[in-house]
């Protein structure tokens, strides 16, 4: 990955995963609603390509692109099927996974203060 | 940014309506009237997501409250004061047994929806420590 990539890299991942925070949050919030089928988002597999066939031209508009699905597990009797523990699951890493690309991305502010600093 | 909070809302705030509906509904589970009236009707919420085609996740509304049965349960209670002249009165058809169920199922999705809003604050307060040396 040459380096004017990362911070674009960074900012797909952190726009993807708190994309993910909502349609977790809308599973939650429609939990008890009859007939609800829950959502999953996956934007790894989209930006991991797009950071390694032709980057420039794909990252920027990679986060508009990146687009929900359906889980299909197992409905309920009243056919719904959000499950509470995998969400919490899903929900945590995510957070996770957030302030892992917060720290990478501070990473960098730092060194380019160091830069500017000339220390 | 934040809608995150907002739809949790919508959830915390469907959870709210049903328990309301539902501490109604047994408040007046004794709630007996002459059999020329109709009887209490319990409430029930009806509930469905903001955006089904899951473009832009927005939560979850309350669309409309249906009513239990008008005619309740005619039963014999002849000391009443209310009793018609063969002794019956009109008495609510409120399953106490299904109103709790209905409490707990609102009870724990208001939880699970402010355990979202806080993972959101801890995110967000993470995001807002960016630049800070």
């Amino acid at each position: 990955m040459t380096d004017g990539l990362i911070i674009p890299a960074i900012k797909v991942a952190l726009d993807g995963l708190q994309q993910r925070q909502r349609v977790i949050a809308d599973n939650v919030a429609n939990i008890n609603t009859p007939g609800f089928q829950a959502r999953t988002l996956d934007f790894e597999n989209a930006l991991s390509s797009a950071v390694s066939t032709d980057p420039r031209a794909s990252i920027d508009t990679l986060s508009s692109t990146i687009t929900s699905g359906f889980t299909g597990d197992p409905s309920r009797q009243d056919g719904n099927n959000v499950s509470l523990e995998k969400e919490t699951l899903n929900g945590t890493e995510t957070n996770l996974r957030f302030s892992m690309a917060l720290r990478a991305i501070d990473g960098r502010f730092a060194t380019m203060r160091d830069v500017l600093k000339g220390s | 940014m934040f809608d995150i909070f907002g739809i949790s809302g919508t959830g915390v705030s469907l959870s709210q309506t049903w328990m309301d509906a539902v501490s109604d509904n047994i408040a007046n589970i004794n709630t007996v009237k002459r059999t020329s009236e109709s009887a209490f009707q319990a409430r029930y919420v009806e509930a469905a997501p903001v955006d089904s085609t899951g473009a832009n996740p927005s939560g979850v509304a309350v669309t409309g409250v249906a009513l239990g049965s008008a005619n309740g349960l005619v039963v014999s209670d002849p000391n009443n004061p209310l009793a018609d002249a063969n002794g019956m009165v009109r008495r609510p058809d409120i399953d106490l047994g299904d109103q709790m169920t209905q409490l707990m199922m609102a009870q724990r999705g208001y939880q699970a929806n402010l355990a979202v809003v806080q993972r959101a604050t801890d995110a967000y307060t993470a995001a807002l420590q960016l630049g800070k040396a």
